[in-house]
Parts: C-alpha cells; sequence; structure tokens
C-alpha cells in the first residue's frame, strides 16, 4: 500500500485548557441556579417555573443545571444559512467561519463626501448590495437605523424589506417585538416562497439581545418565542461587557453572558425543541475613560476565542462573534489595525457567524470603505489559516530540476510551475498596494481609504443583484404601504 | 481652614479617611455647608476635571463620588438649624422604550457630586412621568440619556410634553447619549447638549448661572 497523502496542518488558536472551560462553565451553571435571573416575561417566566424552576422576588427565578444541560443536548449542532435562491452559503458548523457587516448605527460615513451623517434607508440598500458583490462578505445585516423611515415603529421592517432588494445572501436582522418581527418573517415568506419553505431553507437569522446583569425584558422574549416556534435561527447575547454589564476579569464576565445565553436557550428550547439557536454572549470591555463598549478591544476577541474553546469541549453549539471593527472616528491606521486583529484572531480561532465589520467609531457608524477593506482583510486571513499544502507539486523539486539545467538566463518566473500554480500558491491583493513608488505616484498617490472608496463605488455602480420576481416585490412593497 | 487632606482623601477614594477628616473638620468647628463646598464639592470639581482630561478612569471617577457621598451622610446630621443647600435640583432618566442606564447612572454620580440633587426616574420613563415629577419637585434642570436612535423621537415627546403642561419655562432641558448629538438637540428644543458625564456638569452649571 502506497503512503496517503500528507495531511494540511491549518494553523488555529486555542486560548483556554479544558480546565479552565469547564470552571467557566460551572460558574455559569451555579450563576442560574443560585443567583437566578429576573424574566420580565409572564408566559416564560410560568414555563421556566413549571420545568423545574423555582421563581422568587416576583419575577426572579433560579434555574437547575439540568435544564441548561437538557437545552444545549436538544439544541442543533449545525444551523444551515441559505442564501435567498435556497443555495446552502453558510452551513455554521464545526470550524467553519463567515464575516457579514453589522446593524444600528446612527451614523455613516458619506460615500462621496467622506462626512459622518446620520443613516438613510439608502445606505441599507448601499450596504446590503456591496456585500452582495463582496466574495469574501457572506451575510448582510442593516448597517444603519434608518432616520427617514415613514413610520419608526417599524423601522426594521423597512430595513429588511430594504436588504432583501438589495442582496440575495442571507439576512441577520433586528427586530423590536412581537409585531414587527411578524412582519418580517411575513417578508421573508414571500421571498423564500411560503412559510414551510423558508423553515426548510431559512435564509435569515435574528439578533436579538438580553440585558446585562441578568435581565430578560418581555419584548425581547417575545422575539424569542416566535423564533423559536418558527424555526427562525436566533441568537440571544447580552451586553455583558466586563467592568459595565459583567464583572470587570473577563472569566466572570464570560461565566455570566454564558449563564445569560443558557437561560435564553433554556426558554428557546422549551418554547421550541429542536430549533436552531447559535450560541454566544458578547464579551467586550467597557472602556474605562470613556465609557464606550470597545469594538477594537483585544479582549473581546480573546474571550469569543475562549468560547469557541468552551464550544470545543462542552456546547457543540455554532457560535456568534465579531471582527473588522474599530472604535477610531476616522478609517485610519488604528481602524485597520483593530480591524484586522480581529479578523484573523476570529478565523484562527474557529469562530462561525462574525459580524460587524465596517463598523467604525465603537459601532456608532459604518463605512462602506471599511466593509469593502475587510472583504480583502478576510481573505489575507483565509491564505493564512489554510496553511501550506505538502506535496510532490508544491516541493517542487521538479521545477527546480527544470530551471538548473535551463541555463543561466532561466528563472522561477517563466517556468510552467510558476505559470500552472502562483494563484493558488500566493495570496494576490486586490486593494492593498504593492506597486512601485513610481506607478503608485502616477496612479494619483492613493492610499487604501482613497482606492477602498473607489472600489465601494465600482461594486454599486457596477454590480448587478439578481432581482426578486415583480410579484414578490410587489407584495412586499403592499405589506410595507399598510403600515 | 484648610481641606486639603480632605480633597486629597475623596481624589484618592480613601472613604475611612475622608469620612475622619470630615468628621475632625465638624469638631474643629467647622461650619458644615463649608465643609460641603469648599472640601468635598472642591474635591469633585478637581476629580471631574482631571477625568475630563483622561487623567482619571471612571472607576476611580466613581470611587471618588462615594466617598464624597459617603462624607455628605457623616457631615448630614449637622446640618440641623438650616438645611443643606444644593446647586439644583436635576431630574434625570433614560427616555421610553429604552433600558440601558449605565451612561445616565455616570451622569447622575458625576452631578451629586458637584453638589447638585438628583431625582432619577430611572430607564423606560414616559414623558408624562417626567412631567409630573418635574412639577412636584420644582425640578431646575431635566437630563434625558438615550443609547438607541429609535429612541429618540421620546425625547422630543417629552419636551411637547412639558410645553404642552406649560412648565417649558421652568425648566432647562439637556440631552445625552450615543446617538444624540448637538445638533439633534437643538432641532427637538432642548436647552443643551452634553456628550459625556463631565460635560454634563459643566452644561447644568452653565444653564443655571453656576460658577
Amino acid at each position: 500500500m502506497e503512503p496517503g497523502p500528507i495531511p494540511t496542518f491549518q494553523p488555529r488558536l486555542k486560548v483556554l485548557n479544558r480546565r479552565q472551560a469547564l470552571a467557566i462553565h460551572t460558574a455559569a451553571l451555579e450563576i442560574l441556579e443560585k443567583i437566578g435571573i429576573k424574566m420580565e416575561h409572564a408566559e416564560c417566566l410560568e414555563m421556566l417555573d413549571a420545568a423545574g424552576g423555582s421563581v422568587f422576588d416576583k419575577d426572579w427565578i433560579r434555574l437547575p443545571a439540568y435544564l441548561a444541560e437538557e437545552a444545549i443536548r436538544s439544541a442543533p449542532r449545525q444551523i444551515a444559512l441559505y442564501d435567498q435562491h435556497g443555495h446552502k452559503t453558510m452551513p455554521l458548523v464545526d470550524e467553519n467561519s463567515f464575516y457579514g457587516t453589522g446593524s444600528d448605527t446612527t451614523f455613516t460615513l458619506d460615500l462621496e463626501t467622506g462626512e459622518r451623517r446620520r443613516c438613510v434607508l439608502a445606505d441599507t440598500g448601499n450596504f446590503a448590495k456591496l456585500v452582495d458583490g463582496l466574495e469574501n462578505i457572506s451575510f448582510a445585516m442593516s448597517m444603519g437605523n434608518p432616520e427617514d423611515v415613514s413610520n419608526v415603529d417599524y423601522i426594521y421592517v423597512y430595513a429588511f424589506a430594504e436588504m432583501v432588494k438589495n442582496t440575495n445572501k442571507p439576512i441577520v436582522f433586528i427586530a423590536d417585538r412581537g409585531e414587527d418581527i411578524a412582519k418580517i418573517h411575513e417578508i421573508a415568506c414571500m421571498v423564500a416562497g411560503g412559510e414551510d419553505r423558508l423553515r426548510q431553507k431559512p435564509f435569515l437569522l435574528n439578533y436579538s439581545e438580553a440585558i446585562s446583569p441578568l435581565r430578560f425584558p418581555a419584548h425581547v422574549m417575545d422575539r424569542l418565542l416566535f423564533c423559536a416556534r418558527k424555526g427562525i435561527p436566533i441568537c440571544l447575547p447580552s451586553g455583558s461587557n466586563a467592568g459595565g454589564g459583567a464583572p470587570v476579569t473577563l472569566a466572570g464576565a464570560m461565566a455570566m453572558g454564558i449563564a445569560e445565553n443558557l437561560a435564553g436557550l433554556i426558554v428557546h428550547q422549551l418554547a421550541g425543541k429542536g430549533s436552531p439557536f447559535l450560541f454566544g454572549p458578547n464579551v467586550s470591555a467597557l472602556d474605562m475613560k470613556s465609557a464606550v463598549v470597545s469594538y477594537g478591544c483585544p479582549e473581546w476577541s480573546l474571550t469569543q476565542a475562549a468560547l469557541a474553546d468552551m464550544r470545543d469541549e462542552i456546547y457543540g453549539l455554532p457560535i456568534w462573534s465579531f471582527a473588522g471593527a474599530s472604535d477610531s472616528k476616522v478609517v485610519d491606521a488604528q481602524a485597520g489595525a483593530e480591524a484586522m486583529f480581529s479578523i484573523i484572531t476570529a478565523m484562527l480561532s474557529r469562530c462561525n457567524l462574525i459580524h460587524d465589520n465596517g463598523y467604525l467609531e465603537y459601532g456608532s457608524t459604518s463605512s462602506l470603505e471599511m466593509v469593502t477593506m475587510a472583504n480583502e482583510w478576510v481573505a489575507m486571513a483565509r491564505f493564512f489559516t489554510h496553511g501550506i499544502p505538502v506535496n510532490e507539486s508544491t516541493l517542487a523539486l521538479d521545477a527546480l530540476e527544470r530551471v538548473k539545467n535551463a541555463g543561466p538566463q532561466a528563472f522561477f518566473l517563466m517556468d510552467d510551475h510558476t505559470f500552472e500554480n502562483f494563484e493558488q500558491a500566493l495570496f494576490l491583493p486586490k486593494l492593498l498596494d504593492r506597486s512601485r513608488y513610481d506607478t503608485w505616484e502616477d496612479e494619483g498617490s492613493k492610499d487604501l481609504y482613497t482606492r477602498s472608496n473607489e472600489a465601494a463605488k465600482r461594486i454599486l455602480d457596477e454590480h448587478q443583484v439578481t432581482p426578486k420576481d415583480d410579484g414578490v416585490l410587489k407584495e412586499i412593497d403592499d405589506l410595507l404601504n399598510a403600515l | 481652614m484648610s481641606y486639603q487632606t480632605l480633597l486629597d482623601a475623596v481624589i484618592k477614594g480613601d472613604i475611612k479617611t475622608a469620612t475622619e477628616e470630615t468628621l475632625k473638620a465638624v469638631d474643629a468647628g467647622g461650619n458644615a455647608q463649608d465643609i460641603l463646598d469648599q472640601g468635598l464639592i472642591e474635591a469633585m470639581n478637581i476629580v471631574g476635571d482631571k477625568f475630563s482630561k483622561g487623567a482619571m478612569f471612571v472607576p476611580q471617577m466613581l470611587r471618588s463620588a462615594k466617598t464624597m457621598q459617603e462624607c455628605v451622610e457623616a457631615l448630614k446630621p449637622h446640618f440641623q438649624e438650616n438645611a443643606m443647600t444644593t446647586k439644583g435640583k436635576i431630574v434625570i432618566g433614560t427616555v421610553k422604550g429604552d433600558l440601558h442606564d449605565i451612561g445616565k447612572n455616570l451622569v447622575r454620580m458625576m452631578l451629586e457630586g458637584a453638589g447638585f440633587s438628583i431625582i432619577d426616574l430611572g430607564v423606560d420613563v414616559p414623558p408624562e412621568v417626567f412631567v409630573d415629577k418635574i412639577k412636584e419637585a420644582k425640578a431646575d434642570v431635566l437630563g434625558m440619556s438615550a443609547l438607541l436612535s429609535t429612541t429618540m423621537p421620546s425625547m422630543t415627546k417629552t419636551i411637547k410634553a412639558l410645553v404642552d403642561s406649560g412648565l417649558r419655562d421652568t425648566v432647562k432641558v439637556i440631552v445625552g447619549g450615543a446617538p444624540v448629538t448637538r445638533k439633534y438637540a437643538e432641532d427637538i428644543g432642548a436647552d443643551s447638549y452634553a456628550p459625556d458625564a463631565g460635560s454634563a456638569v459643566l452644561e447644568a452649571k452653565k444653564l443655571l448661572n453656576i460658577s
């Protein structure tokens, strides 16, 4: 028998050992059992009470560990997200990582003037279209809370419809309460061709938030119940940022954030056993000078790497995470350094659904240029984490021999092996500049921000989004007009 | 009377020393209002200044505020004849629909430290509750906070409710929170805008003509 091929080691990152992972998990269970949670949704409170929890102080409830363990077991290990044509483009399982944009910024950098201004609905459309045209950005989020919608009570419905009109990639969406999430679900059913088809091939995932510490507001739980019953994938992180919503030490912030996530998962699985739930708290750090939740800090990257280790050791559920964001107010070196730091570490630490790419100003401002850059940085990270395939062809002794025998004028650039392999063997940047100085100067001495701005404009100008059927578009507009 | 040791203790957040120094000043015959104004509030002015220059971190600033509050508690029994005078009454809260309160709590602590009397209505506060409380407490200033751009319209509604109830001219309005801008504050007819806790104090003082 011949020896098999040499497997390629793919570089990955681990930040916790098994004992650390188990200790944080145990602490999370202890929080649920001893401290309890504040469940402000009457039906959920009853459900938890009937399942074995014990209510105290009106709407506080302690939850036995077995409820969490049961919920972890019944939630699916894979969440497959489809594009809007029904192709499975995001199997959230194992080490698969997918990058996308974020939601809810108040401001955006204007593509024409560079000015920071309030977001409008057209921006959400532009971000979705850009995502549609970028090969390494896998899903869309609204990237803005538009100020120009006709009825602010349904702001998330308008944003969702705008995304549907401008991309066919999967969508991660926000809702406010039971009422608007039902409208969003209606639109999704129109796009998918009915509720059953949407359930079979979901192209959407809801992002909702509990409030740290340990608080579950009623309108948030309405969304959770809705998703559990309709089979819409959901994640329910809380704002367990170190020093603000949670203890300042990362282990304690993680334990509390995981306890909150487990509490949400318990309700979710009681309401819809086997419904898809994306696991993961948002454990960032509260900046100790400005009191903002940082989007460029190393802490968040570290805690989500730790969560990935805990997933592998304990939970087995796909996880929610962030990357490609910055606290910088402008697209500058800080923005680049922070965004790249989180992009590469999220991939190395095997995170699954990675949102917020393209954020500036700790999530208050969005930038089309940043998303365009993130697309390239994700490609760099993919190249790096792919590792070095080692086999006869890549060792290339034949090529070496050919070049040696071809005489003193021969060099590898002109060898067939180079021609045949360079596109896979090397990372070929598109936005990052390696041109010679004079060329760069002749092209207008453009920095990365300028080049990304031009690239974003070009995509918005030239990229064709496969349009939805007129019938579907009319149904959506009728729904919007009736709001 | 020199309050240097007291000032240093409050700035350092040394609760034990600060409380001892407060009582020592009382024993030495110091006037309670002077101890409050020249010792405790002066210390918090320095803290506020250091904080806004980035020379102090939030937990240190909060520890100073806590130290000051402990000292005020110790000082209270010594105000028998004339009640403690505060710099003004401020009603504060996070607006309806919004459940976030870290920023609002920071503002409250800083305003208390600066010698204002604060009525904190918490989160998710409807316009009519703001109005009732302002009327009842005869408040000088209203401070409204919002973290979400979707809840900012509640600020407009509250200001309108103040106008409708005839109270608008009796109270100054300061707004703040992540999505709020100076322009937004002007557009909705607020009197002032504070981007962070430190500037909330400066703005409140400016509105009430306090140096």
